[in-house]
């Protein structure tokens, strides 16, 4: 039923989000943009795309953070656009789609306070979807309850927060543990928030949102291997919202080597693929790539479908994509490290 | 132009767009610039891309347009600080002078100096207020810290708010000294006060006392020149652990503190010191601003000019960017599309580029041949430019295909007035079309002023000013023929008026004949029949003039076939075509003038046999209907259904042969010419297969067969005609299907578009039914009063009356009539032999580049 009234509500961001899709870049303009010697060639040719003149007043050379820094305003003002003519329930969708940034913002500021950097430093490396109000003054906590108590009880990340807390002291070991707590929590509270709105947003959503599960458990037990986390904690990590739930992950929490992960994997069809093309020659892609070009692809399948909340979520993660993609190259061109400029994960 | 060569003339009709040729530039790369700036000027050229695989940032030019964009920005720079100021700026022609590349050093110097003096200028402005905002603050927190000290020693003192009561004064001063409270005060957007309060309550647990108070005079943000409201705490505290936590706090939340001292005297020296800097520090702030104000002005007289000169200098490395090089390097080879009359002009303006940059070879055009279509060009002035327009907002017209507008600019106000005819709203709209004329640039204007003269126009046949008729020439032959005895006794029936009918045979004087033009005013009186009159009248008008406007557009699509000489089209797709709308609806046209002819209320004979009055005047739809039918009917009409009988003698000869002779036109138009196009290529293939020949390249040792294209004389028209016969392989069944949609488009069409036209009259009716109603219900109450009531009534309702007729039926009606007339003339008649396929001519013009420019920078 909901497909009947979707226009009603939210069928001019619809419109808005299909729009600004046309506009990510295409293969041939990456075939251009790759053939860059200098940034001010890329300046040039990223005129003649949707990007327009988001250069053209910026004084004296530019860097590949000036580009990083205007790639993100951009698509902070379209998603500041969306958000602000959203109606309920599209309106906590994009909120959620936040709070994925909110996460990464805190790990990096108590990171960086752990490592003595000044907090105005850190405040503009955060992701600016992901800001919130009490953001600055997270450097005054030492532990995590002090973290919670202090800075996050308000924020909507509380709920999230509260398996995290014990009386430890943040060190970075701890950092990663409540950021993967904080994520696990995050994704299956998004998946059951999506499975409510049920019609396609859950179809799609559930999809999409299974496989970034999927991948952060994958990409955790390798990520742990050698280091002091236990297969215990390391399982309590695992948001099991995914495909490989139940059984995968029990396969995953019992893997020693990444030769084991591989073995889990095979079994589902979907991850199997993924595994195969990788390996640690220099001509073959690794398994990141591989996950990054999966989510791409669920990702531009979600414009398959009408009327459900995924393309917008599907946006952001493309536009996202792509930004890494430009940042890929501008760095590749202003580092004169040209071997590996095709390394960007084409979106289709 | 009497002096263009007497062979163009042809080429200058308005009827098919300009002929156009493809020229080859050979400029020498000293004079290129030149050149192309001269070309930018007269606006005649179109430059096609030699290098369409190179991508933008490779070009030959691409430093020049980089450095041409950073003067651009520079200048955006200005342009943005001087709108800031409020400065006035000078407007500069479009006409200015292309700047020579020496220029651009000089163009560059003076921005760079001028942008590196404006940044100064700010730099210095941005931190002078700074200060001045700090101390401001400053000052104000001084003032409220006062505030808080004071208010606290009414109820004694701060320290005092701490202590439990049950200690002794005594013990009071000595704990006093003990638990000496430590205090910061600041200042912090109001905006984030609350969440600063309750963090700072959350994590000193509840060990601070917050004060707060706002700040009066607002303060501005830095970058963006808002006006922020601020809020000054103040936070007792005890101890240095808090004291570390509150700081980063205050950090985190972006909130300034400053320094208070602790006792009320040195709290007022500091104020008066502070106040002292204030004033100094604004006495400074404001020569800064005016050293900026007068930057600005300097800079703002010239800022428009530079900003043109820089834009077309773009505009010229741009189009140098679209140039082959040659292989010896000094020379550059453009190519592109002109008109074939203007070759003249550019090369005249060749000649003059390449005497400007003082180059001794000239520069030589050269007319190539074109294997691809050329653009499509209309000449159009200010008053065909919006009827072109609305041709073209249909499709481009293919490349020398018949251009429609110059009958639009007659047919189109003509359709339009047919369905809005009303001399009064006619004037109305005469006048707006006057007024955009003397006062406005809208393209349309010329449009307006003939929709509202052929309204006039229409309005007066119609005989409808307002809905109200005029009987200028009061030579109606129709008389009252009762008489004034009979009227006297039976007019009025208990009471009640009864209607009395004028019967034609005695009320009609046919020897006066009819009233001179259009309709009879004599009608506005009939109450009862009047619309059935208008009805009948108006539907065959519309149905004469749909079918007369789709056979003149069947005759033009004649002329293209001729055009493109193309036989095969005549032979099999307009004849056929012509047959089957004349057999039936040209022929249905045909019986409505016969019948207004012929039939007349009185008896008398037709065509030899007795009639014997207007009940047996034949009905033409379902003749229409009977002639599909091939229903058996007799003749004469001495039957009692006489209106259905044939009317003349030979009728039923003569519809039958129509019929056959249009049903067998709809096989032709769908076989013939596929299969006609089957058996050439069938024929050309056998051809060929005799006539290969072999080509060996020594250098790439290979060998390559080539079959020798022997092209039919008749074949280049077949690609020209309607872009149907794609130059690949022939395939059958697309053509079939091709050909199939055509006949079927056009077979259904003559049906469904005649009974499309009689929109005409189903609008015409509305309006003047709508127009009626605004009279008698508005307008006409205020005719029933006398006196003063009535001169004031007439005053007001005059107002409701006339604001009504502007806005429902001249805006409203209005529009839906220009719709209608559009539609009429894009699907019904434009279907009928226009293509559209081809593309515009956008030749680089310097106009069009500053207007496009002026355009982006009132987007952002």
């Amino acid at each position: 039923m909901g497909e009947f009234f979707f226009n009603i509500d939210h069928g001019y961001l619809e419109a808005l989000i299909r729009g600004f899709k046309g506009g990510i870049l295409t293969q041939s303009d990456y075939a251009n943009l790759v053939q860059c010697e200098t940034l001010e060639d890329l300046k040039l040719h990223i005129q003649s795309t949707d990007y327009g003149n988001f250069l053209a007043n910026e004084p004296g050379a530019i860097t590949v953070g000036v580009i990083d820094e205007r790639l993100k305003e951009k698509l902070v003002t379209e998603f500041t656009h969306l958000r602000n003519n959203a109606l309920e329930p599209l309106a906590t969708f994009l909120d959620y789609i936040t709070y994925a940034y909110m996460i990464d913002n805190i790990v990096l500021l108590i990171t960086g306070t752990l490592h003595q950097r000044p907090i105005a430093e850190l405040i503009s490396k955060c992701h600016p979807l992901g800001s919130f109000e009490q953001m600055e003054a997270i450097h005054i906590a030492s532990t995590p309850a002090e973290l919670y108590n202090a800075v996050l009880v308000d924020t909507p990340l509380a709920n999230y927060f509260v398996d995290c807390i014990n009386e430890q002291d943040l060190d970075e070991m701890n950092v990663e543990i409540i950021r993967n707590t904080l994520y696990k929590a995050y994704i299956e509270d998004f998946y059951k928030f999506c499975e409510n709105l049920g019609g396609k947003t859950a179809e799609v959503m559930c999809e999409i949102l299974a496989f970034e599960a999927d991948r952060r458990a994958i990409i955790i037990t390798i990520n742990s291997f050698d280091t002091e986390l236990s297969k215990d904690d390391r399982e309590k990590l695992y948001p099991r919202c995914g495909k490989l739930y139940p059984e995968g992950l029990v396969g995953l929490a019992r893997a020693d080597d990444y030769e084991q992960v591989k073995q889990v994997c095979e079994w589902y069809g979907d991850y199997k693929a993924l595994f195969e093309g990788t390996g640690p020659n220099p001509g073959d892609k690794t398994l990141e790539d591989k996950f990054f070009e999966h989510e791409v692809k669920l990702n531009v399948h979600s414009y398959l479908h009408q009327f459900h909340f995924g393309v917008f979520y599907a946006f952001i993660k493309l536009k996202e994509q792509e930004m890494r993609n430009v940042i890929w190259i501008a760095e590749c061109i202003s580092q004169r490290h040209r071997s590996k400029i095709d390394n960007y994960i084409p979106i289709l | 132009m009497d002096d263009s060569p007497p062979s163009s003339a042809e080429h200058r009709m308005i009827f098919r767009s300009e002929e156009m040729s493809l020229a080859q530039l050979y400029i020498q790369s000293d004079s290129a610039y030149n050149c192309v700036a001269e070309l930018g000027e007269l606006g005649l050229f179109q430059f096609r891309d030699l290098n369409p695989d190179v991508s933008s940032f490779q070009r030959k030019y691409v430093k020049e347009v980089r450095r041409c964009d950073e003067m651009e920005r520079k200048l955006r720079f200005l342009e943005t600080e001087i709108r800031k100021d409020y400065v006035p700026m000078l407007e500069a022609r479009d006409d200015c002078p292309v700047p020579v590349p020496k220029e651009m050093m000089d163009l560059e110097l003076t921005f760079d100096k001028l942008e590196a003096e404006l940044r100064d200028v700010i730099r210095n402005e941005d931190t002078l207020k700074k200060n001045v905002n700090e101390l401001t603050e400053l000052k104000h927190v001084l003032r409220k810290a006062q505030l808080f000290f004071e208010e606290n020693h009414d109820d004694q003192t701060a320290e005092a708010t701490l202590i439990p009561l049950d200690i002794s004064r005594d013990a009071t001063a000595e704990l006093s000294l003990l638990m000496q409270l430590n205090f910061v005060m600041g200042v912090i957007r109001r905006e984030r006060f609350p969440a600063f309060e309750r963090l700072l309550w959350r994590v000193c647990r509840g060990n601070v006392l917050i004060r707060q108070a706002e700040l009066e005079d607002p303060g501005q943000c830095q970058i963006t020149g808002e006006t922020i409201s601020n809020t000054v705490f103040i936070i007792f505290f005890q101890g240095d652990l808090l004291k570390l936590k509150i700081k980063k706090i205050c950090e985190g939340f972006t909130a300034t503190l400053y320094p208070c001292p602790n006792t009320a005297q040195e709290r007022r020296e500091m104020s008066i010191g502070v106040l002292t800097r204030i004033e100094d520090l604004k006495t400074v702030l404001g020569q800064t601003q005016d050293h900026r104000h007068r930057v600005l002005v300097s800079a703002s007289k010239n800022v428009q000019l530079w900003l043109k000169k820089v834009r077309k200098m773009k505009a010229v490395y741009h189009s140098l960017n679209l140039f082959n090089l040659d292989g010896t390097q000094r020379c550059l080879v453009a190519e592109g599309w002109c008109p074939t009359d203007d070759l003249d002009k550019i090369r005249l303006a060749l000649i003059r580029g390449t005497e400007a940059s003082g180059s001794q070879v000239p520069s030589i055009l050269h007319v190539v041949d074109a294997a691809e279509n050329p653009p499509t060009y209309h000449k159009s002035n200010k008053y065909t430019k919006g009827f072109q327009n609305i041709v073209d907002s249909y499709g481009m017209a293919s490349y020398r295909e018949i251009n429609p507008a110059p009958y639009t600019m007659i047919t189109f106000p003509f359709l339009f007035a047919v369905m809005f005819g009303d001399m009064g709203h006619g004037l109305v709209m005469l006048m707006a079309g006057l007024f955009f004329i003397f006062t406005t640039f809208f393209n349309g204007r010329y449009v307006i002023l003939l929709m509202g003269l052929f309204s006039i126009y229409t309005g007066f046949i119609y005989n409808d000013v307002f809905s109200k008729s005029m009987n200028i020439l009061s030579s109606s032959a129709w008389k009252n023929s009762y008489s004034q005895r009979f009227l006297r006794e039976h007019l009025t029936v208990e009471g009640q008026d009864r209607p009395y009918m004028l019967v034609p045979e005695r009320a009609y004087n046919n020897l006066r004949g009819p009233y001179p033009y259009g309709v009879d005013p004599v009608w506005n009186l009939a109450e009862t029949n009047k619309l059935s009159f208008l009805n009948s009248m108006k539907m065959k008008v519309s149905v004469i003039l749909g079918v007369a406007q789709m056979a003149f557009g069947l005759l033009l699509s004649l002329y293209n076939h001729r055009y493109f000489k193309s036989d095969l089209d005549i032979n099999f797709m307009f004849i056929p075509q012509a047959l089957f709308l004349g057999c039936i609806f040209v022929y249905l046209c045909v019986q409505i003038i016969a019948k207004w002819v012929l039939f007349t209320a009185e008896p008398g004979y037709i065509f030899g046999i007795e009639y014997p009055g207007a009940n047996c005047a034949p009905s033409l739809l379902i003749g229409l209907i009977n002639m599909f039918m091939q229903k058996p009917r007799p003749s004469g009409f001495d039957t009692p259904a006489c209106y259905l009988n044939f009317w003349y003698p030979g009728q039923s000869f003569i519809e039958s042969l129509f019929l056959s002779i249009a049903i067998c036109c709809v096989p032709v138009m769908l076989l013939a010419k596929p299969y006609l196009l089957w058996r050439e290529d069938r024929l050309r293939r056998q051809r060929n297969q005799s006539n290969l020949s072999v080509r060996v390249d020594i250098h790439q040792e290979d060998v390559e067969v080539i079959h020798a294209e022997e092209l039919p004389p008749g074949s280049k028209a077949n690609h020209t005609s309607h872009g149907h016969a794609s130059s690949g392989p022939f395939d059958l069944g697309d053509v079939m299907v091709y050909q199939a949609i055509h006949t079927i488009e056009f077979v259904l069409g003559c049906v469904s578009h005649t009974a499309s036209y009689l929109r005409l009259w189903a609008l015409s009716l509305a309006h003047a039914q709508l127009s009626e109603v605004l009279w008698t219900m508005v307008f006409r109450h205020a005719f029933a009063f006398d006196g003063y009531t009535g001169a004031v009534l007439t005053y007001v309702l005059f107002f409701v009356f006339f604001f009504l007729s502007v806005g429902i039926l001249v805006l409203m009606e209005g529009l839906s009539a220009f719709l209608h007339a559009l539609r009429l003339h894009w699907v019904e008649f434009q279907s009928k032999f226009y293509g559209g396929h081809g593309y515009p001519f956008t030749p680089f013009r310097f106009r069009s580049v500053l207007e496009e420019a002026q355009k982006d920078d009132d987007q952002s």
